[in-house]
């Protein structure tokens, strides 16, 4: 039997779908300045190109972009495809969509792999270039690779083939500690959004030589049906996750909103220290989006991540496995955070939390008066 | 800081339709294999959490300004119990995409055949869409569906008004917000940052109480489309028209399993040793 379905396997003929095996990475920027999640995208881009043996290309829209391009090349860009226009200074769907949409129709053979970050502006550009070109679109993904695929579906029998070159995509999935593999071998490019914070950028090489392209800008009426009136950058510091030393986040344990407050008591006991939810937390409504750490959220790397009332599901650890301590704080000892925090206390957090902070009070003013003490003598 | 919502307007609002999707409720066990894949037939349904808000969105623009919601799904028959739900919260009408072989559609698939129902059911000013579903995470049907219809967007809107014809959206961006101005017809994906649902008025229970006993009377407001009466290629929709494929789901390797649990101690106790066993004091102002 597993002869025979061996022999099957040999039958499958293998399928090339036209590509130029280039690897693209649409880039953000912001005044100028290269977002990192675009440079965490060449140095995934980079591996994948090298396995394809294609090239790996920016596109990059913008203003002002010299420094810009430099800074790509350095980071594994072969080529950079520039769009450098005041009227692409800021992102805008419309304008954005239509420079690249015209880009990419005019290669000969479509690019193998399309990447962008899985960020707002990622998000919100990248389904639209997707349904133009009808093209297979993976959001959000962890993890990329490249790889063979035999598709036996006899439901479809069209696609039936070996695929050589697939794009990996993976992601966690709908349902706790699975990741799925989603191809979309059938037409090229492949797209696919990554998550920020994940892929390392190369270490810059400024001796590095790549090819600079200029894209051209042809807007139409239509595409100036939106404008963009304020950009507001919020210094908000109980909300900075991307930066802080020390997270205290809360989840659907608290039971309450009010819950918050106790965590944002924790977190004041710290000195760089930012709050953080779960989407549970967040979806009820008890502690606005900003705050959601988590597949849908940001994904943080914190010195210390305390999860209270966090059940640790995997769609949360994406975001903040990561962290350099993790401390968990929960009732239910099975919850699956307790699998892959570093230090856990099983118990009612309304006790725990309140002597946590009390013994970093006396703690810390313990500590100063031993400095002074060797001050004196 | 939430925009000021002006009632005087200029604004001729008629018709607003809000995209919603029933999804297996992933807080109950019921449905959840040990392998952590989803029985669909098995799980307890609800209406996805982030649709919510955008119920509350095009609620909030008919009270406002005027014009009449009719709420869009795409799913199984038994896809109309949140289309009841939208009902008895306000909406004017139903419409709900029924049709095998939608079967394993992936967003392009999916986005195709919503736009084919929109577009059957004639003019509109704004369309509304949660942020994204938590059964496919990928935010991607609201911007495809703008990309089918030649549709401006505005996603992860948190707030808007309507002036001089014009939606002046806010959306959420790292690290802050920007504010957007778009001509209609126009489509808003809205954040969860948006207002909650209200709660159901309770003309709307009343009134879909009594249409659950008139199958008659039912089926004026859910109205019940399959592919062929939209007009959709059944070769773009399902599996044959989705280009992408689930190929594998692998369990994630359980991590570390080092973590040192403290339990059943008294809780100064449980703290102190923490606290003890870890560098955490450095970081204390």
């Amino acid at each position: 039997m597993y002869k025979k379905m061996a022999e099957e396997q040999e039958k499958l003929k293998e399928i090339i779908t036209p590509s130029n095996k280039e690897v693209i990475v649409i880039c953000e920027q912001n005044k100028g300045e290269v977002k990192p999640v675009a440079l965490e995208l060449l140095g995934a881009g980079r591996d994948l190109a090298n396995k394809l043996g294609g090239k790996l290309s920016c596109i990059l829209l913008g203003s002002k972009l010299d420094e810009a391009i430099k800074k790509l090349i350095a980071y594994g860009a072969d080529n950079v495809y520039v769009a450098d226009n005041p009227i692409l200074e800021n992102y805008q769907t419309l304008p954005y969509r239509r420079v690249i949409v015209e880009f990419l129709e005019s290669f000969p053979l479509p690019p193998h792999i399309v990447l962008l970050g899985s960020t707002t502006t990622g998000r919100d550009i990248a389904p639209r270039i997707a349904a133009h070109f009808e093209t297979g679109l993976t959001a959000d993904c962890t993890e990329l690779d490249i790889g063979p695929y035999e598709h036996t579906n006899k439901m479809d029998p069209d696609k039936v083939g070996l695929y050589p070159g697939c794009l990996y995509a993976i992601r966690p999935s709908f349902g706790e500690s699975l990741k799925a593999r989603i191809l979309g071998p059938w037409k090229n490019p492949q797209m696919a959004t990554v998550r920020p914070g994940i892929m390392l950028p190369l270490p810059p090489d400024y001796i590095r030589k790549g090819e600079v392209k200029t894209i051209s800008v042809n807007l139409k009426p239509e595409d100036y049906r939106t404008e963009l009136i304020e950009i507001v950058h919020e210094i908000n510091k109980s909300v900075n996750l991307t930066e802080a030393d020390v997270i205290v986040s809360g989840g659907f344990g608290l039971g309450k909103a009010d819950g918050f407050d106790l965590i944002k008591e924790l977190a004041a006991c710290f000195e760089n220290s930012a709050v953080g939810a779960s989407r549970k937390a967040v979806d009820i409504g008890w502690i606005s989006y900003q705050h959601q750490v988590g597949q849908t959220g940001k994904t943080v790397r914190p010195k210390v991540y305390i999860a209270c009332g966090i059940a640790g599901a995997i769609q949360h650890r994406v975001g903040m496995s990561k962290s350099g301590l993790i401390i968990a704080i929960n009732k239910d000892p099975d919850a699956p955070i307790f699998k892959f925090a570093h230090h856990g206390i099983v118990g009612d957090l309304y006790h725990i939390i309140p002597e946590l902070i009390k013994q970093f009070k006396s703690k810390s003013s313990g500590e100063k008066e031993e400095k002074s003490l060797v001050k004196q003598g | 800081m939430i925009l000021e919502i002006s009632r005087i307007t200029m604004a001729n609002i008629e018709n607003i339709f809000v995209l919603i999707k029933q999804v297996p409720d992933q807080s109950a066990k019921a449905g959840i294999n040990p392998d952590g894949t989803i029985d669909r037939a098995k799980a307890k349904r609800m209406l996805n959490p982030f649709d919510r808000f955008a119920l509350q969105a095009a609620l909030h623009t008919k009270k406002t300004y005027g014009g009449k919601v009719t709420a869009i799904s795409m799913g199984p028959p038994a896809a109309t119990e949140i289309l009841l739900e939208a009902l008895e919260n306000g909406v004017d009408s139903t419409c709900l995409l029924s049709d095998k072989r939608l079967a394993a559609s992936d967003t392009l698939a999916t986005a195709y055949a919503l736009h084919k129902v929109i577009q059957s059911l004639g003019k509109f000013d704004l369309i509304f869409c949660g942020l994204q579903t938590t059964d496919g995470d990928t935010a991607q049907v609201g911007p495809q569906i703008a990309e089918r219809l030649g549709l401006p967007q505005t996603t992860y809107c948190e707030d808007f008004k309507i002036e001089n014809g014009k939606v002046i959206a806010r959306r959420v961006v790292e690290g802050g917000h920007e504010t957007v101005k778009m001509e209609l017809p126009a489509l808003i994906t809205v954040a969860n940052s948006y207002h909650p649902l209200e709660y159901k008025s309770l003309r709307g229970a009343r009134m879909v109480q009594n249409l659950v006993r008139n199958k008659t009377e039912l089926d004026k407001y859910i109205k019940t489309v399959t592919l062929d009466d939209v007009g959709a290629d059944p070769v773009k929709c399902g599996l044959k028209g989705s280009p992408t494929i689930v190929a594998r789901t692998d369990k994630v390797s359980e991590l570390g399993g080092s973590c040192i649990i403290k339990q059943g101690l008294p809780v100064e106790q449980m703290v102190a040793e923490v606290i003890g066993g870890t560098n955490i004091l450095e970081f204390v102002r």
